[in-house]
């Protein structure tokens, strides 16, 4: 099977090649500004490193550690922070010969919908260079839909693999929770997220998947991979009913088309309620800005980051550094999740998010008794243009219903290319229960041999000839 | 009245390698941020993984106090900023910690308490921080090394049974090897809660102390605190509840924070790391981990070896001791011998070479050997400290050491009686001399055979063998004047004399076997009520060279009946375990002078050695003596189920007994500092006061029955003295007027002197409390020792023999 393209194959290993893909990525990267960081020169390559990756270059976000790369998370307080290690997951698909060439533009920690809130750089729509990327992996999914790599590393707290590779019109695959070591990841909602892949191609997702999980001693919360016993023939997909409110016209479009596909393809499809979707923006920004609120508590400016040097004393130290160097989104984040917390309001606000939490992983194991895939969109809109397009920062969050739904749950998940609108990418998602990976490849692939990742304006493969 | 409520959270720092949450060492006093690494440095992306060798001793912990181990424990997150802590959160314990509802079980000052433990949670150090002028320094070495945290139910009272408890918690820490205990390092650290209300109120407003990094400290502060929050309830005010800074500079609590700034640490589960489900492996491998723990194994060694208190206290203090005493039994060393050199020469030994016993060169099968050869006789005590210091110095065995130097004794009984033949049989003129009543030249003859021996004889045996020849057992009796000497003046009063009249007189009548021979030497002509400390001094001087000469095999001390009881006791605390017996008489006249010490000669050449009291033909105990009656059988022994003759347990090897000056200056000054006092009805407070005002610092109260005085709210209640005396450091230790074991129990006047400090001397009598009081403050350096000395002997000697 062929899990990459040719000319990805080996491409370190091809000075020629090298050459004329830096001068692509280069030139591609000035159009979209996918990477804080774009150095392939950088990457060090081993000759003990063989295997499936062996000279493939990849990006990865820039809130996942790689020495020597710096680790901005997008945000002014670590602008001049270089990781002093790599995270595991990197590690390993360095171990099997993959190449890090950059590092590439988020929503500052992760927060966000559009990569607007990067504090270091704006990056754009290959499909759309006036509208946003989507986030909070905006970079790594634009790089990918520019033809600069052919997989990008993200991290998905509650949709931020899947909303921008759905906006770029590539794949976004987010796995079950604990299977991939979130050592090296820098936290923002500890407990709901996970390291993703982003691709061109739903095998090169599914490679990159299997090398990158299993279980880490540097992550107690990280699980060896059970893979389900067997992936079922024809497959059943069910759609919830709560999921066609409040849709934009073109994402109700594709909706309804992909549904129509996926019966023409010969899955069974049909009707299920998930009816705590309801809940879930709340108990979703209840837990993950909760969270936050602890795990952003270490950016102080005393160990690393920007550093107040004129206060006179260290409590002066902490205050102009944390309030200089995080952005406002991030700053809103912290102050609710501190609300939240405070002692006397959990039962009304974080006790109850959990229960909420709970209610949904059990509509969904009712629900899988029944299907084996669940069918949503993505997103309430198509790709906005910059400066939200109409769509404020509030309604942006009410957007993440469907995707932070498996981040609640636990279960993973994967966005496909569905459909073109009005020249636009539109993605739907497909949710499995725990460990049903294999369940996304095989559904995601059916409809790829459909309809393939289409090929954003600036997509080239011309530098490989 | 008042009732305190106290309660300990006690921090300790676990010996584990590396630190709770990363690999890095878990070392102290290293280059600063030498020991770092992302993760305890707080890096971004970085995650926590539980070191399993610190969940096992917080489970060991939680199960040696006896708590209800959780199946579950949970990692919580206590958020608050502070420049030494990396995270600006601490990964703690709250909701389900390690081990809940947990108790140790105390005794202080004779009050059994069962000191509930709420519960014992893990969590990670933070940094330091060191101001230095201008700038602050962090060093993060310390950062998420594993700490235990230890909480207690507000069981405790006072200061000092506050200090007490932290201290059997010190120990049960060190002995399970998971902390090294030492406040001022840090590696044990306490903050105190407490809260005093009005008697019968229960628990009033918490006021938490905080920056206590001493058991002095521990017990300082609380008890300032107990006073200021008596006085502001006194005066009709309320408590604030705050948290409090011990200041070690004023010896003052100061006000930190209070209640409206406290912290809102905004708990909530870590997500990084999964509830802690302990498997039945690793409870079955806390279970193989647990060992007898001190105050259980002190118990035992209580029992099975008859150790005292404090000889087991010291054994057991240190898990290394008590193994190493234990691995000497097991190899035949005798129990009392083993705990007397431990705790004496070898303690010195470890002292002066600065190592630990397990890295000396003394093996207890070393220890155990070196033993063996003094019961059999084959080295004596000053040999076999000779011994040590070789073991020390040479890392040999001692029975290689005793060869190779040839310092074993003569104890062949057929070489030592040619040995002695001989000599007999050169100075026929010498034992005509003895043989005819004069015993004078018998030092000379032993003199004789150990030259012969180059010093080689056993003592013992050449005794034995002159006795033999000579048909002689030789007493010593030492006069102190006294009644028994007395002779009857014109106006029929009472005056001493000389014992030698009395010795015509008992060697007329013949009631003493013609094989013991006696000596008269007059250490004083006095009256017993004239007596003083230069007697005393004389006496103790006196004895002591005899007991060291070799040819006394019996001591008599002919004395006056009214102090018998304290020069007994002195004699007891001075003379812990004598060669051979001191027997100590007296008499009312002179009608029962010749019967009496002619009875005390022959106990004297009968009995193993100890100090006694020999009454006619009562034979009584020197401890515990009570003149009740005056009568010839108006001596008795109170509170004691069988005599005690000796007191082992007291090394007074750091007194000055050579120089008779030293010794009666060091005696004079002790008693000046003490004052007896029968507590009466009416006696006011303010007169102790005037007393210490006069120099007295250590108070003998002899209260009414079991512990009991007046502390109601007068003049002439003993609280304000109480007061003052903790300010000025003045002890009070209390006797009862009757016979009976003063341990403050059953009355609520007894829980309140308990409560202010007193000190329940248990079932010794006045006289003995005072002269183990005397003989402590000679034998002490500071009143931290006096009290441990002092408290020791309150212990149930009742029921032991």
């Amino acid at each position: 099977m062929i899990y990459i393209e040719d000319h990805w194959q080996g491409l370190f290993l091809k000075p020629q090649q090298l050459k004329k893909w830096k001068k692509y990525a280069n030139s591609a990267d000035k159009k979209i500004g996918a990477f804080l960081q774009f150095k392939p020169d950088l990457a060090h390559i081993s000759s003990a490193e063989h295997g499936e990756l062996e000279g493939v270059p990849f990006a990865v976000k820039d809130n996942i550690a790689v020495r020597p790369f710096k680790l901005t998370c997008g945000s002014r307080m670590l602008k001049s922070l270089n990781s002093p290690y790599t995270a595991t997951a990197v590690k390993k698909l360095q171990a099997r010969g993959g190449v890090v060439v950059g590092k590439t533009n988020l929503d500052e920690f992760g927060m966000g919908s559009s990569t607007e809130n990067s504090s270091l750089a704006k990056t754009v729509n290959p499909w759309d260079l006036s509208r946003v990327p989507g986030g909070s992996s905006g970079g790594s999914a634009a790089a990918v839909a520019a033809g600069i790599v052919p997989f990008a590393l993200g991290s998905d707290t509650g949709g931020s693999v899947r909303q921008p590779a759905a906006f770029c019109g590539v794949y976004g695959l987010k796995p079950t929770y604990g299977t991939v070591s979130r050592y090296g990841l820098v936290a923002y909602a500890s407990s709901l997220e996970v390291i993703g892949v982003i691709a061109k191609r739903v095998d090169t997702a599914r490679m990159v998947f299997s090398i990158m999980h299993g279980q880490d001693d540097l992550d107690h919360s990280s699980l060896e991979y059970q893979p389900l016993p067997e992936v079922p023939e024809h497959l059943t997909v069910g759609i919830p009913i709560e999921c066609s409110r409040d849709l934009h016209y073109d994402i109700d479009k594709s909706f309804k088309k992909t549904k129509d596909t996926l019966g023409e393809l010969g899955f069974t499809v049909q009707e299920i309620s998930i009816p705590s979707l309801d809940y879930v923006v709340s108990a979703y920004y209840v837990i993950a800005t909760a969270e936050a609120s602890a795990n952003l508590a270490r950016f102080d400016g005393i160990r690393f980051g920007e550093r107040a040097i004129e206060a006179d004393n260290p409590e002066e130290l902490i205050l102009l550094s944390r309030s200089r160097g995080l952005g406002d989104e991030v700053k809103l984040r912290i102050l609710l999740g501190t609300y939240v917390l405070r002692s006397g309001f959990q039962d009304q606000y974080y006790l109850r998010a959990q229960k909420i939490r709970t209610a949904i992983r059990m509509d969904f194991e009712k629900a899988y008794s029944g299907v084996d895939l669940i069918l949503m969109p993505v997103y309430s809109y198509p790709p906005f243009k910059f400066g939200g397009d109409g769509l404020d920062p509030f309604s942006q969050k009410l957007a993440d219903i469907f995707t932070c739904t498996a981040n609640l749950a636990g279960i993973p998940a994967m966005s496909f290319p569905a459909s073109m609108e009005n020249g636009l990418p539109i993605g739907m998602q497909f949710l499995a229960p725990p460990f049903g990976e294999e369940l996304l490849f095989k559904a995601c692939s059916i409809f790829e041999k459909i309809f393939p990742a289409p090929d954003s304006p600036i997509y080239s493969t011309e530098w490989s000839e | 009245m008042f009732q305190s409520f106290i309660g300990l959270e006690i921090h300790i720092q676990l010996l584990t390698r590396s630190k709770v949450f990363c690999g890095c060492k878990a070392a102290f006093g290293e280059e600063p941020n030498s020991n770092v690494c992302p993760i305890c440095m707080g890096y971004p992306g970085v995650l926590p993984a539980l070191n399993e060798q610190a969940i096992k001793m917080a489970y060991l912990v939680a199960r040696a106090l006896d708590c209800s181990l959780s199946k579950q424990a949970v990692f919580e997150r206590k958020n608050y900023f502070y420049p030494d802590l990396p995270k600006n959160y601490q990964i703690s314990q709250f909701s389900s910690p390690v081990g809940q509802n947990g108790y140790m079980d105390i005794e202080f000052r004779r009050r059994k308490k069962k000191v509930s433990i709420r519960e014992v949670h893990l969590e990670e150090d933070a940094g330091k921080m060191i101001h230095a002028g201008d700038i602050s320094l962090l060093d993060f070495n310390r950062a998420g090394t594993p700490l235990l945290e230890i909480v207690t139910q507000p069981d405790l009272e006072v200061g000092e049974e506050a200090e007490f408890f932290l201290k059997q918690l010190r120990r049960l820490v060190r002995y399970l090897g998971v902390c090294d205990g030492n406040m001022e390092e840090g590696s044990l650290r306490c903050d105190a809660n407490i809260s005093v209300n009005h008697l019968g109120r229960g628990l009033g407003s918490k006021v938490e102390i905080k920056n206590l990094n001493s058991f002095k400290f521990v017990r300082k502060a609380l008890n300032f605190e107990i006073e200021r929050q008596q006085d502001i309830l006194a005066r009709g005010g309320s408590i604030t509840q705050e948290t409090r800074l011990w200041n070690e500079n004023r010896d003052v609590t100061e006000v930190m924070r209070t209640k409206e700034s406290a912290h809102d640490y905004r708990y909530f589960p870590e997500p990084d790391l999964p509830s802690f489900k302990p498997d039945k492996a690793f409870l079955k491998s806390i279970e193989t981990s647990m060992i007898e723990l001190p105050n259980l194994r002190r118990q035992r060694l209580i029992r099975a070896c008859l150790l005292t208190e404090q000889q087991a206290d010291f054994i057991c203090e240190e898990r290394e001791t008590t193994d190493f005493f234990e691995r000497a039994l097991s190899c035949g060393a005798e129990p009392q011998a083993a705990a007397v050199w431990l705790a004496s020469d070898i303690q010195k030994m470890l002292n002066r070479s600065g190592i630990s016993i397990s890295e000396s060169p003394l093996t207890p099968e070393r220890f155990a050997e070196m033993l063996t050869l003094i019961s059999q006789k084959r080295i004596h005590g000053k040999i076999a400290k000779q011994v040590l210091e070789v073991i020390f110095d040479e890392n040999k065995s001692p029975e290689r050491i005793i060869k190779e130097r040839n310092w074993e004794q003569i104890t062949d009984r057929k070489i030592l009686k040619g040995v002695v033949d001989k000599v007999l049989e050169r100075n026929s003129p010498v034992v005509k001399q003895i043989t005819q009543g004069d015993p004078k030249p018998l030092g000379y003859l032993m003199g004789e055979i150990m030259k012969l021996t180059s010093g080689r004889a056993e003592p013992g045996l050449v005794k034995e063998l002159l006795n033999e020849h000579l048909y002689l057992s030789f007493i010593q009796v030492l006069s102190m004047g006294g009644a028994i000497t007395g002779k009857v003046n014109g106006a029929g009063d009472i005056s001493p004399g000389d014992l030698n009249d009395v010795i015509r007189q008992v060697e007329e009548q013949g009631d003493i076997p013609k094989s013991i021979r006696f000596e008269e030497i007059e250490i004083s002509r006095i009256l017993s009520e004239e007596i003083t400390p230069e007697d005393w001094s004389s006496l103790i001087i006196a004895l002591d060279s005899y007991l060291n000469r070799g040819n006394t095999s019996g001591i008599v001390v002919a004395h006056g009946t009214d102090t018998l009881a304290y020069t007994a006791s002195l004699l007891f605390w001075f003379f812990p375990d004598p060669p051979v017996p001191v027997v100590l008489t007296a008499a009312l006249n002179a009608e029962e002078a010749a019967e009496n010490l002619s009875a005390a000669v022959v106990y004297a050449s009968e009995k193993k050695g100890g100090i006694y009291v020999s009454l006619g033909k009562t034979l009584l105990s020197p401890l515990n003596l009570k003149f009740e009656r005056i009568a010839h059988n108006g001596f008795k022994n109170w509170n004691l189920q069988s005599p005690l003759y000796c007191s082992k347990d007291l090394s007074l090897s750091l007194l000055p007994l050579s120089d008779r000056k030293e010794l009666t200056l060091a005696i004079e000054q002790a008693i000046n500092q003490v004052c007896i006092l029968k507590i009466f009805p009416g006696m006011r407070g303010d007169y102790l006061i005037s007393l210490m005002n006069t120099g007295v610092k250590y108070f003998i109260l002899e209260l009414y029955d079991t512990g009991t005085a007046n502390l109601r709210e007068s003049p002439y209640s003993l609280k304000k003295a109480f007061l003052e005396g903790k300010e000025r450091g003045v002890l009070f230790f209390c006797t009862s007027q009757q016979e009976g074991i003063v341990d403050f129990s059953g009355y609520i006047t007894s829980h309140e002197l308990w409560r202010e400090g007193a000190i329940p001397m248990g079932s010794l009598t006045t006289e003995s409390t005072f002269t183990r009081l005397i003989v402590s403050l000679l034998a002490s350096e500071s009143d931290e020792d006096l009290l441990r000395l002092m408290e020791e002997f309150s212990e149930d000697i009742n029921f032991r023999a």
